[in-house]
């Protein structure tokens, strides 16, 4: 029974990620003979390429700035969404909305809310006086990833509401009534009941988002493309130039591993700081 | 009534001096018109004006006696008239292309061609162009039927010629008399003719002419003149390039503007970009800081709008079509979308050459091209000669005519009249200017050398140091092009 899913699965995925291996230690176009260069692709990947760890390290805070403020957002809204009265199930359905929009009208709706001369946000900010915070938000390296990273936020955050409303729900209403009972305050029983019942949910969201911050692509693409100057450069776009801008698919296949790899350790890492016990070892 | 007589009177009368004092007044400005009007042989003002693109079109040139006057354009590769389309045998071929929205533009040709030789027909396989690019080769080099298909300039092109799959077209006559000679290059490979790039278009900046006329402004045509005017209009209120400096791609055309006067000839030019593309040259070659200078005066001039890095192409042919900007520095494809937001541009665009250089300029404008038609050598003979009937049929004038009003771009073919498209008519001067094939595009090497090349530029125009600009930007070159 389990071979006809092995076979599609070796086919449609291992078969693949096998070949990428295999094309990490070639010289290869795409097009014309690929030559095999050994581990020459990741020497120059890890040594000699500052496009690369500059966008390793643009994805990097990415990553914290998307993973911190995302779950932060989700459980906060959350607990306040947990009750299945009529107003919350409508503010679920508010905040869940962005989440089912397509990611390039996403994109191109923040573009022309960022627009520095005719946007949104810049006119709200000269409107009530703040005209020194309004900034050219995506022309500017300094600022760019950080509106990019803003946009995701706000993109995602209503799907992890969903998860942490779902996950809150399974916390016994006693262990709330309990600790009123002994007279605990609403942060205390948020540290001692709620915090700790929904880590589990928690290490999913927060694996959840860390892989979709190492593989966001499309509102990058979209609203940046990148740039100014790889500001908002990451990983997943690096990969994609080098291969479908510059045929380099060698060079991609390498960096696409290193990316692998680094989401295994950051994945693991979480993990190991969230301390979950999933039951595996029992 | 006497009252009403004398009335009447007085107002005949007023009439009478009105008509004779507006008489008076357009009698010398129709005579200053007609002296104005380009004339052959009679002096002209500003050299590299041209009047068109027709056979009987006027371009105000140095004449022998060393001084300006209006002189016949030549647009093809001889002074010869234009010659008949040739009669086509019987059978049938492939036309194959990537431009579904011409289709039925085309189909209208096809039909008249098979009219005009009974017993022939075309057939239109048309792939995405995406398809196309990936595809086209593998298919038409297996099929003979194929016997006229479409390349694009540069990369397909130069892999259609080096799989010997392009028929030498250079002893067909229309090629020298139809073709507008100076859009001949991307089809030729030393000195034959191995494809007719069709359609063609102009990187060069439109501008609001009425805007101009209304404000009493003269199109820049020096570099300095350029910046003066860039000052002018920012000090009336105008933004004077609405330069989409967040959008590559068309932030990017203006790179080919700055390129064309950057050396002494066209061939140090290409040594120039090679070596930078290669990786021999990095972007602190003098000439390059000296370009990426102009981009900085610019900025410095007030050309750019604010925030010119976080100005996409959406912002700024809203602006253009708004009259809020004096200038798009885009091309003949940016008219459409003008025209879109607000229909009342129709007529008022026209097209400038952007000079970078106070000296005589080498070039006037920057052309480039969409597609390449060429014949299957690997096709029969009957095919073959089929397929150049065809090609011919599309270089008569009245059937390219058809085609570029149906598709709302120029055509490469001479005497096309434009006059049913105002846009097209006012911007089909620049065919008779000294055109240079959009050299942006000779940097082949997209992802490691133009992307960031142009990145600098554009971070360079939105205020960042230029010379840690070019130095960071030459390291991720030289870094890109070694791994």
């Amino acid at each position: 029974m389990a071979f006809p899913a092995f076979a599609i699965y070796s086919f449609l995925y291992l078969y693949p990620a096998l070949s990428n291996l295999l094309y990490s230690t070639q010289r290869w176009d795409g097009v014309t003979k690929p030559e095999f260069i050994g581990l020459k692709n990741f020497i120059h990947l890890l040594t000699d390429d500052d496009l690369f760890m500059k966008v390793l390290s643009n994805n990097i805070r990415f990553a914290i700035i998307v993973v911190v403020l995302q779950t932060g957002f989700g459980l906060l809204f959350a607990t306040f969404l947990t009750e299945n009265s009529k107003t919350n199930i409508f503010l679920r359905t508010v905040y869940f909305f962005p989440t089912i929009l397509s990611s390039v009208s996403v994109g191109l709706i923040w573009t022309f809310l960022y627009d520095p001369n005719y946007g949104f946000i810049n006119a709200t900010l000269k409107a009530i006086g703040l005209d020194k915070l309004a900034l050219n938000w995506l022309g500017d390296s300094k600022y760019s990833l950080y509106a990019v990273a803003v946009t995701q936020i706000w993109f995602h955050t209503g799907q992890m509401v969903v998860i942490y409303v779902a996950g809150l729900q399974q916390i016994p209403a006693e262990l709330y009534e309990a600790a009123e009972v002994d007279g605990a305050t609403r942060w205390q029983q948020f540290k001692n009941i709620t915090w700790p019942m929904a880590l589990p949910t928690t290490a999913v969201i927060v694996a959840y988002t860390t892989i979709q911050t190492f593989r966001a692509f499309d509102l990058v693409y979209a609203m940046t493309q990148g740039g100014p100057l790889n500001s908002s450069d990451l990983l997943v776009t690096l990969v994609y130039n080098t291969a479908f801008v510059g045929y380099k698919f060698g060079y991609a296949a390498a960096q696409t591993i290193f990316l692998v790899l680094l989401v295994m350790l950051v994945t693991w890492l979480q993990r190991r700081t969230l301390r979950i016990d999933y039951g595996d070892k029992k | 009534m006497k009252t009403k007589g004398l009335s009447t009177f007085a107002s005949l009368r007023a009439g009478v001096v009105a008509l004779v004092a507006t008489a008076l007044v357009i009698t010398p400005l129709a005579v200053a018109h007609a002296a104005d009007a380009p004339t052959f042989g009679k002096a002209c003002t500003t050299e590299g004006v041209s009047t068109g693109q027709s056979t009987s079109s006027l371009i105000c040139q140095t004449g022998s006696n060393g001084k300006l006057t209006w002189q016949r354009v030549r647009l093809g590769s001889t002074n010869a008239k234009p010659v008949a389309a040739s009669s086509a045998p019987d059978g049938t071929i492939e036309f194959h292309h990537w431009r579904p929205e011409d289709k039925v533009v085309l189909q209208g040709i096809i039909d008249k061609f098979e009219t005009a030789n009974p017993g022939t027909h075309i057939n239109q396989v048309i792939m995405s162009s995406v398809d196309y690019t990936n595809l086209a080769y593998a298919k038409i080099s297996v099929n003979k039927k194929a016997a006229v298909f479409v390349t694009s300039r540069g990369g397909q092109f130069n892999q259609f010629y080096a799989g010997g799959l392009l028929a030498d077209l250079s002893n067909q006559r229309f090629m020298k008399q139809n073709v507008i000679a100076s859009a001949l290059t991307p089809g030729t490979v030393n000195g034959k003719v191995y494809g007719l790039p069709y359609q063609s278009l102009f990187n060069n900046p439109l501008y609001n002419a009425e805007l101009f006329a209304k404000q009493g402004w003269k199109v820049p045509t020096t570099w300095t003149q350029t910046l003066a005017f860039c000052k002018t209009a920012k000090a009336a209120g105008f933004i004077p390039f609405a330069w989409p400096g967040a959008t590559r791609g068309n932030a990017g055309q203006i790179i080919n503007s700055f390129l064309m006067n950057s050396a002494p000839d066209l061939a140090t030019l290409t040594d120039r970009i090679t070596a930078i593309d290669t990786g021999k040259a990095d972007l602190l070659s003098p000439w390059f800081v000296e370009m990426a200078n102009k981009y900085k005066a610019m900025a410095d001039a007030g050309c750019f709008p604010a925030n010119p890095t976080g100005y996409n192409d959406t912002v700024a042919p809203a602006d253009f079509a708004s009259g809020k900007a004096a200038i798009y520095p885009t091309g003949t494809f940016g008219m459409s979308t003008v025209t879109k937001l607000n229909p009342a541009m129709s007529g008022k665009m026209k097209m400038m050459s952007m000079i970078t250089t106070d000296a005589k300029p080498l070039y006037q404008g920057i052309t480039n091209n969409t597609f390449i038609l060429s014949v299957n050598a690997k096709s029969s003979s009957t095919d073959q000669k089929i397929a150049a009937a065809f090609i011919s049929f599309l270089a008569q004038a009245e059937n390219a005519q058809a085609y570029a009003v149906g598709t709302s771009q120029h055509v490469s073919i001479i005497n096309v009249d434009y006059s049913a498209n105002i846009d097209l008519l006012n911007t089909s001067d620049i065919m008779g200017k000294k055109l240079l094939l959009a050299p942006r595009f000779l940097f082949n090497n997209v992802n490691n050398v133009r992307n960031p090349l142009e990145d600098a530029l554009i971070a360079i125009a939105g205020g960042a140091d230029v010379t840690k600009t070019l130095t960071d930007t030459s390291k991720t070159i030289k870094q890109g092009l070694t791994s």
